[in-house]
This record gives C-alpha cells, sequence and structure tokens, in this order.
C-alpha cells in the first residue's frame, strides 16, 4: 500500500491554489474549530507543501492511518458526538488535512476541492450573514479557478484560470437565479436533524436566580425585529411577554418546564381598546416561547399555542429564523377568576427564607389596609429609599431577598421583580415573575422595531380581585428611565465615548441601524424566502397558488431558455473574426473578372492575367490591384478604401 | 494523463461499453459520411458525455440539493444552484471547445512496418477565443494535449502502430477536450482516411548483397561515381547537396549540380529474382535492408522488382522510390 510514494513536482503549478481555496473554504470555521483542528490542517498544509517543493514521498500509509484515527479520536472527544455543523465541519477540516498528506495525482486534488465545497456549505448551514453571499460566489470562483489549474496540464496562468472560473460563474448566476425563485420550498424537512450550529444562542434562561453571581447580557445581537402595521406603542407599553415564573424556593424562580399546550387562555381574557397587529421576525433561539406584545389574541404561527399562563409557545423549538403576524392588546383583563388551587402556586414560597422580608412585608400590609395601597406603599419604598439600578450587583447570600432588601440595595429588573414579588407573597397577594423582553429601538431607515437581547427584563404581575393579572413593573419605581427610554440609546453613547468619539456617536448609531436595516432586509427576503414568501411572490408574478409541478415546469423553462442564451453568448465568443474590409472588396473584384486566382498567384501576377483573359480595361485592373494592395498591406486609410470600393463597383 | 480513476460507466461495464460505443461510431460514420480534406467541425456531430469527475460532481450537487431541502438554507440553495449552473455552463463550454475547429490532414512520414506511423493532423482555430486543451485520439493512442490561440493552427501527431508494409489508412481518429473542469467530455470522429506509406520492416540477418559489379556492362548515363569532375548539369530533386555547385549558385541564381566521371563507378543491382528467401514478405524484407544499408554508405544502387526497374542512383528521392516500390509490391494496381 505504501508503494509508489513519491512526488515529482508535477504538482506545484495546482497545489497552492488548491490550498489557497481550502483556506477561504475553512476561514469562516475558524472561530468555532478548535485550535488544534486548524492547527493540523495548516501543518499538513505546510507539510504537503514542503514535501512537493522537495520532491519527497508522501508520509507511509501507517502514519497516516494512525494520524487518522487520532484525529477522530479528537474530535469525538472535543465533541462528544459526530453528528452536527459543529463536528460535521470539524471532519472535514480533518479530512482535508489528511487527503493532503497522500495528494499525489490530480484526482486527489479533486477530492480536496470537493471537502472545500463541501465546507463552505457546512459554513452556510452555521450561519447566514450579509457578506455570506459574497463569500460563497468568491469561494465558488476560486475553488473553480483552483479546479481549473489542476485540470491543465501546463503551468496555466493564474489570470486566466480566474478570468475563466469567473466567467462561467456569471454566466451560471442567472440560471442559479432562476433555479432559486422557482424551486418549490417546502415547510417541513425531510427528517429532522438537530441544527447544532455549535453558537451560543442567547435568549432568556428558564429560571433567575437574583442573587447568583450574573450580569444581565449586554449583548446588543437582535433578539426580534417587529414590524407595527399602524400604531407603534408608547415605550412604557412595549411588554414582550415571554415566560411566566411561578415557583420560588427562596434563591430561584422557575416556571412550568414545557410549554402547556391549551387553547384555552383567550377564554379568560377581557380586552378594550384597539388592537396593536404587527409582524414579529424572531432570531433562532432553540426555546419554544414565541415572543409576543402583552397579551396576543391572534398569532399566524402554527402548532403555537398560548398557555394558561398567557404565554405564547411553539409545539418544536425555534431553530431557525421565523416571521410572523400576531394582533395584541395592551388593555386587558386576564384570570379574573383564579382557582383556589391555582391562587396557592401563586402564593407559596418557603417561609423558613428570608425571615427579614416577610416581616416586613406583613407590617406594611397591616398598615396598609388594602392589597393596592400595599403594592403602592412598596413601589413606593423602592422610589424613596436608597435603591440602585446596576448591571452589576453584587453577590447575595443564602438569603438573597434580605440581602438585596436590607443591605446592598443594588440590582437590576430580576432583582427588583423577585423582591417584590416575595414581599407580595408574604402578605397573601399572588403573584408571579414574567420574563420578556421591555422596550425596543425604532429603526427609521427601515421603519420597524429592533428589540435586542440587553432588552431582556423581569417584571411582576399580581392578582387583585376583580382586576385579575395586573402587570407590576417595580423597576419602573427604581429606574424609570430604563422603561421610557429603554437601554440601547444610552448604549452606544457610551461606546462611542470609549473610543473617544463623542460627537459622532449618532452617526455611528445611524451607520449600525442602517446596517441592521439592511440585514432585516436580508432576513426577510432571502434567508426567509420559504413557502409563506415563494408563494406571496409567485402570485406577484402572478401565478395564482402554484403548485409545484407548476413551478418545477416554470423551472425547467427558464433554465432551457437562459441555457439557449448562453449558448448564443457562447456562439458568439467563438465566432470567427470579422473579415478584412478589403479583403471582401478584392472578392468581389475576382468575381467580376470571372477568372481564379491560383494557389499562390499573387494580385499583379492575377492582375496580369485578368488584363490578358477578361475583358475589363487595363487601367482599370491595375489601378485596382495597386489601391488594393495598399489599403490591404499600407498604414490604415479610409479615403483608399472608399476609392477601391467606389472603382470595384464602377467595372 | 486525462484519464482518471472514478467510477466512470466504461470503467464499470468494460464489455457493454466496448460494443455500444463500436455502434455508435458506425452509427456516426452512417450519419456523418466521408469528411472532406479539411473539415470544420459543426455542433451536429460533436457528442458530449459526463465523465466520472462529472458523475461525481453530479451526485455532490444532488446531495447538497437534498440538504439545502432539508434545511431549508436559502444561501446553500444558491450555493447549490450555482454548481449547477456551473455545470449546465461546463457542459456547452466543452461542447464550443471543439464547434468551428479545422481538421486538415498534414502528411505522414513513411515508416518501417513494426514502427509507429506518425499521423500529422493540423487543427486550426478560426475564432476569436483561444480553444483550450485540444486532444487528438485513436482508440487507446492520444496525442499531445494543446491549447489554440485565435488564428492559430497547431500539427497534432497521432503514432499508429504498423504490422504489415504497404498503405495505411487512418479510418477514423477522434478529436475531444475535457475543458473546463473534466466534468463533461465533448469529442468528434472524422473520417477523412489520410494514408501513409509503410515500408517493409528491414530484415535482421540479411545475406550480404550481390558483389559489386564494375560499370562496364550496365553502364547508365546518370550511374555516376565521384572521382572526375564531367561538368554541371541541371539539379534534380534528389542530388545530394555535397554535389550542388554552390560557387555557380552564388553567381547566376541556378542550382546546378556537379557530374562526375569515375573510372571506378561502382553501381549496384538488387535484383528481387536474385535474392534467396523463403517466401515474398522475407524477400522484401532483404531488399530494403540492402538499400538502407546502401543508403547509408552513399552508394549507387539500383532496385529490380517484377514490372519494374529503378536504375542505380542514390538520394533520399531515390531511396523513398525504391522503398515505396518494395512497400506497394503486389499489393495495388500497377503504379501504385
Amino acid at each position: 500500500m505504501a508503494r509508489a510514494r513519491g512526488t515529482d513536482g508535477s504538482l506545484l503549478a495546482s497545489l497552492p491554489w488548491t490550498l489557497l481555496a481550502l483556506g477561504f473554504a475553512i476561514l469562516p470555521h475558524v472561530p468555532y474549530l478548535p485550535v488544534w483542528i486548524t492547527g493540523a490542517l495548516l501543518a499538513c498544509a505546510i507539510w504537503r507543501y514542503s514535501i512537493e517543493v522537495r520532491r519527497k514521498p508522501v508520509p507511509p500509509t501507517l502514519l497516516r492511518a494512525s494520524l487518522a484515527l487520532t484525529c477522530f479520536l479528537g474530535v469525538l472527544y472535543t465533541y462528544s458526538t459526530i453528528s452536527g455543523v459543529g463536528p460535521g465541519s470539524a471532519l472535514l477540516a480533518i479530512m482535508a488535512a489528511l487527503k493532503l498528506l497522500e495528494t499525489r495525482q490530480r484526482r486527489d486534488q479533486f477530492v480536496l476541492l470537493f471537502i472545500a465545497i463541501f465546507l463552505v456549505m457546512s459554513s452556510l448551514l452555521r450561519e447566514q450573514h450579509l457578506w455570506s453571499l459574497p463569500y460563497l460566489v468568491l469561494g465558488v470562483v476560486l475553488i473553480m479557478a483552483a479546479w481549473l489549474k489542476t485540470a491543465a496540464d501546463d503551468a496555466e496562468p493564474l489570470r486566466r484560470s480566474l478570468g475563466t472560473s469567473s466567467r462561467l460563474v456569471m454566466y451560471a448566476a442567472p440560471l442559479a437565479l432562476a433555479m432559486w425563485i422557482f424551486f418549490p420550498r417546502i415547510a417541513t424537512p425531510f427528517w429532522a436533524v438537530p441544527i447544532d450550529t455549535g453558537t451560543a444562542v442567547s435568549g432568556l434562561s428558564d429560571t433567575i436566580s437574583p442573587g447568583d453571581i450574573s450580569a444581565l447580557s449586554k449583548s446588543d445581537a437582535v433578539a426580534f425585529r417587529v414590524k407595527f402595521e399602524d400604531t407603534v406603542p408608547d415605550p412604557k407599553d412595549r411588554y414582550w411577554r415571554g415566560l411566566v415564573l411561578h415557583r420560588f424556593d427562596g434563591r430561584t424562580w422557575s416556571g412550568i418546564s414545557e410549554p402547556r399546550i391549551s387553547s384555552g387562555a383567550l377564554k379568560n381574557t377581557e380586552t378594550a381598546g384597539r388592537p396593536v397587529h404587527y409582524e414579529v421576525t424572531l432570531e433562532p433561539t432553540r426555546q419554544h416561547w414565541v415572543f409576543a406584545l402583552d397579551i396576543p389574541y391572534h398569532w399566524d404561527l402554527e402548532s403555537t399555542f398560548l398557555g394558561p399562563q398567557h404565554q405564547l409557545a411553539r409545539v418544536h423549538p425555534i431553530d431557525q429564523r421565523i416571521a410572523y403576524k400576531a394582533a395584541s392588546y395592551t388593555d386587558y383583563r386576564i384570570d379574573r377568576e383564579l382557582h383556589p388551587f391555582r391562587r396557592n402556586w401563586y402564593l407559596e414560597f418557603p417561609e423558613s427564607r428570608n425571615p427579614r422580608t416577610t416581616e416586613l412585608a406583613r407590617s406594611l400590609r397591616r398598615a396598609a389596609g388594602t392589597d393596592e395601597a400595599y403594592i403602592r406603599s412598596v413601589l413606593r419604598r423602592f422610589h424613596d429609599e436608597e435603591y440602585f439600578y446596576t448591571l452589576e450587583p453584587p453577590a447575595l447570600g443564602s438569603d438573597p431577598v434580605d440581602r438585596f432588601l436590607f443591605d446592598t440595595r443594588r440590582g437590576f429588573c430580576e432583582h427588583y421583580a423577585s423582591a417584590f414579588a416575595v414581599m407580595m407573597r408574604a402578605a397573601g397577594v399572588p403573584a408571579r415573575i414574567v420574563l420578556g423582553y421591555q422596550g425596543g429601538e425604532l429603526n427609521t431607515m427601515g421603519n420597524y422595531m429592533i428589540v435586542r437581547q440587553s432588552d431582556a427584563h423581569a417584571w411582576t404581575e399580581v392578582w387583585l380581585p376583580e382586576s385579575g393579572w395586573v402587570r407590576i413593573d417595580p423597576t419602573a419605581a427604581v429606574a424609570p428611565e430604563r422603561i421610557d427610554a429603554g437601554r440601547t440609546g444610552a448604549m452606544f453613547d457610551g461606546a462611542a465615548a470609549a473610543w473617544g468619539l463623542a460627537a459622532p456617536s449618532r452617526l455611528l448609531h445611524n451607520l449600525v441601524l442602517a446596517w441592521d436595516a439592511a440585514n432585516a432586509k436580508w432576513n426577510a427576503w432571502i434567508l426567509g424566502y420559504g413557502p409563506e414568501n415563494q408563494e406571496r411572490f409567485m402570485s406577484w408574478l402572478g401565478m395564482e397558488d402554484p403548485d409545484w409541478r407548476q413551478m418545477l415546469l416554470t423551472l425547467v423553462a427558464l433554465v432551457t431558455g437562459i441555457t439557449m442564451l448562453i449558448s448564443l453568448a457562447l456562439m458568439l465568443r467563438y465566432r470567427p473574426p470579422s473579415r478584412d474590409r478589403a479583403a471582401v472588396l478584392y472578392e468581389r473584384f475576382v468575381r467580376k473578372s470571372g477568372l481564379k486566382p491560383a494557389t499562390g498567384e499573387t494580385p499583379r501576377l492575377f492582375a496580369q492575367r485578368v488584363e490578358r483573359d477578361s475583358a475589363l480595361s487595363a487601367d482599370s485592373v491595375h489601378s485596382i490591384t495597386d489601391t488594393y494592395l495598399d489599403v490591404r498591406y499600407g498604414p490604415p486609410d479610409p479615403a483608399l478604401l472608399t476609392s477601391l470600393e467606389s472603382q470595384i463597383a464602377a467595372l | 494523463m486525462s484519464s482518471t480513476r472514478w467510477p466512470s460507466p466504461s470503467r464499470l461495464l468494460p464489455g457493454i461499453n466496448a460494443a455500444a460505443s463500436r455502434r455508435l461510431r458506425l452509427w456516426a460514420r452512417r450519419r456523418q459520411g466521408k469528411d472532406g480534406p479539411v473539415t470544420r467541425l459543426q455542433p451536429r456531430r460533436i457528442y458530449i458525455l459526463p465523465t466520472g469527475v462529472g458523475l461525481v460532481f453530479a451526485m455532490m450537487t444532488f446531495a447538497m440539493l437534498l440538504g439545502s431541502m432539508n434545511y431549508n438554507n436559502n444561501l446553500s440553495f444558491v450555493l447549490t444552484f450555482i454548481l449547477i449552473g456551473v455545470g449546465f455552463v461546463a457542459m456547452h463550454q466543452c461542447q464550443r471547445n471543439l464547434v468551428g475547429l479545422e481538421v486538415s490532414f498534414a502528411g505522414t512520414e513513411p515508416v518501417f512496418a513494426g514502427q509507429s506511423a506518425q499521423f500529422r493532423i493540423a487543427v486550426a482555430n478560426r475564432s476569436k477565443n483561444p480553444r483550450h486543451r485540444i486532444r487528438l485520439y485513436l482508440d487507446d493512442v492520444q496525442s499531445d494535449i494543446k491549447d489554440l490561440e485565435p488564428g492559430e493552427s497547431r500539427i497534432f501527431v497521432l503514432p499508429v502502430r504498423t504490422e504489415r508494409r504497404g498503405r495505411i489508412t487512418l479510418e477514423r481518429f477522434g478529436i475531444r477536450t475535457l475543458f473546463p473542469f473534466e466534468l463533461f467530455r465533448s469529442w468528434a470522429w472524422l473520417h477523412m482516411y489520410p494514408q501513409g506509406i509503410v515500408y517493409p520492416h528491414p530484415a535482421d540477418h540479411a545475406p550480404p548483397p550481390p558483389a559489386t559489379q564494375t560499370a562496364l556492362g550496365h553502364r547508365q548515363h546518370d550511374a555516376r561515381g565521384e572521382e572526375d569532375f564531367a561538368g554541371l548539369r541541371k539539379f534534380h530533386t534528389g542530388d545530394s547537396p555535397r554535389n550542388v555547385a554552390w560557387k555557380a549558385y552564388a553567381r547566376n541564381d541556378q542550382l546546378l549540380s556537379k557530374q562526375f566521371a569515375g573510372a571506378d563507378m561502382s553501381s549496384q543491382w538488387f535484383d528481387f529474382d536474385t535474392v534467396v528467401a523463403d517466401d515474398l514478405e522475407q524477400r522484401l524484407s532483404i531488399l530494403t535492408r540492402w538499400i538502407i544499408d546502401a543508403d547509408r554508405t552513399r552508394e549507387d544502387y539500383g532496385l529490380r522488382v517484377p514490372g519494374q526497374s529503378f536504375p542505380p542512383a542514390h538520394g533520399e528521392a531515390h531511396r523513398r522510390q525504391c522503398l515505396e516500390a518494395l512497400a506497394l509490391f503486389g499489393l495495388e494496381d500497377a503504379d501504385g
């Protein structure tokens, strides 16, 4: 097996370009791959190239096999699985590295280029940015250029390979566009594949534990984008409801682990005022929660239900960007009747923990007289006393609520929501915590609202007889500006100041908004071109409700048409060069003379023969011959050409 | 060089493939008819099939399409469709790379039986675009791969093995290209029937030629040695350049050959009838050997075969005449 391992330098012309194409294909994977894999690929590339330069044999089979086994076990150890995009691309990279070590022929290089194509594809499965399209086009051009270099026997200049490859990709572009538009999209996958992209998707956690060392997400990653159909709610009304937490063990709040599917929640809802209509484009969270403004009553997302706690959830987790239309009421009453069993859910708390809070709550409740007054007095306490809103609060001990309320007095929304809910429960008022997002920034460039991870928020709901669940946001009592303005605006000022750009921060911010607007369009039209968008586009084209047969037929017709055009373009490219005008005129003269020049007969000799054997006048024959020779072999002169034409016409 | 060991239909089913390709060839021959001396390749006679690499490429794009559909990933749809598009374009480009080429026969050099006849075929690119990686072939014989710039014409050499003397005819040959990506192979068959001469195989162990006869009996006017200068005469093709009177040429622009009248003129006659051998071919082989040896020593020699006689002389033209007579002896009508 290890026979004939020698190299003869014959791959020197094409190998660097194959390596370049591979490198380009691996580039977007580098941040996600373990360093040792990137290192191994780089090392193998350098190793193989130096082997070729020094015309040494490639490493023996045994060495390669043991390297392969080691790398495979390494991948298995790193990822503990081999399925999914992360381990998949790691394996591809390893395959490329090992294939390099046994590459001795052109067909091995083709295999490397096939791997490069799969690497590009797997990077697209991982992330689809605005720049992914130019990246993939450039990748194809590079890979195909390396392909041409590999296929060519002699050292073809790179410029020519790149030119040919980009020309062919350019010809292929209209074909690809037609196929992309008309290829029927299907809604459900053939087989369920976990899209384990290896990226941390930042979303809301299912539980909160104010007091553990935790910093609030400062990530400005987009959580979702919202387009309002008519009215945009005021900042203080922008509560995007996610999940509800009702269990408290003295430290951690948690909710139901799997969303309970029931459609009965709407029955317990009374609404007033005008609904808000909007469309949400939700980034993947890999969770079940579907975000909506306050209490939604309509949404066009399938297998999505409103749970008993009025949280919207989809049966299968959201592992791809989805868009849905929804309508919500911001003026509502929910659950005016609370079943005693449920009521107990919202009153439970461990009596043994946080004793100081319990005591304070009970004394305040006694002083207040009514539940409403009690709520007001707690909020007033947050507002009037020394409580601070901070994103980096100190860690709290074993009785976190006590520590927070009486000692540290520093925290963010989770701390205030948790403390408030505990105080309510201690005083016998049913309370729960809602996690979601609050706020959102209007992007005037694209006329939509961006809600970021940094807008994540926790607030409380208390149940009052007659009113049902009422939203109380204790953070608003402490830091009203957090609710009114949101944090996004302030964030950019800070960033700009840190960069020493106090003045142009607006400009910077606008640039960021413009970029986000472009991304939103990209997401909506290119990445989100699924069955619904395709149907919409087809009906815009005039094909009402087309089935997949019709679309495939259109696709085939279009591809055939475009292919014919390409064939025509190629035909033009390969046409013979246009003939010399003088030669065409001279041919006309020859035809008029009635004679045929013999092979090798010069025009002058021919003229002598014409003079002798034809009826044409000797003067004009010689004059025409002289003019022709001048035009053909002298410096370009349009006047002479005209003269030749008229002389021949006059014959 | 171009053959890659990928699973191609021809490798999976060699027997069926050989039979099919022969039928296809015959069909093409009937369809195309005999080609003229200069043949321009029209699109309708250019055939195209995917190569092994092309099939793997097709399978890969199909897998990518399934993957894109499964993940509903629009960018990987874009990638897949670009690659499919590139495949389509490559197919047309591959065929266009041959269309319009002008193929003509550019002669062969005679060879001895057992050597390869070098069929020289000129291919001209009369278009505005370069043609890439063109190759001529006949069954498993292949020419070099060449590029043709616009307006360029290049000679491709097909070495064809010969076994017997006589005229050798190239009944067909093909021209093909794998450009651009080796995904497709497009080719055309040509039936121009170019011919070449195959001399008899020179006998390895030939008896010595008959003794030299002095010039007494067979004195011929042009059977001359190189002893005494006898005058000048007009140059004939085949005269040795050594005998050209270069000084005279410089003076009056006329090529003249020096004539010698030698006392020791030796002229040999190689006579078919006097050769002792088992059969005809052996005889011809021995005669061939004698001619080659005589030519090498620059002696004059004459050849007599039944029906033809070449008086003693030397030079390239004479050698060719004699060997051709031997090559065609008994195979064609009188003059060949």
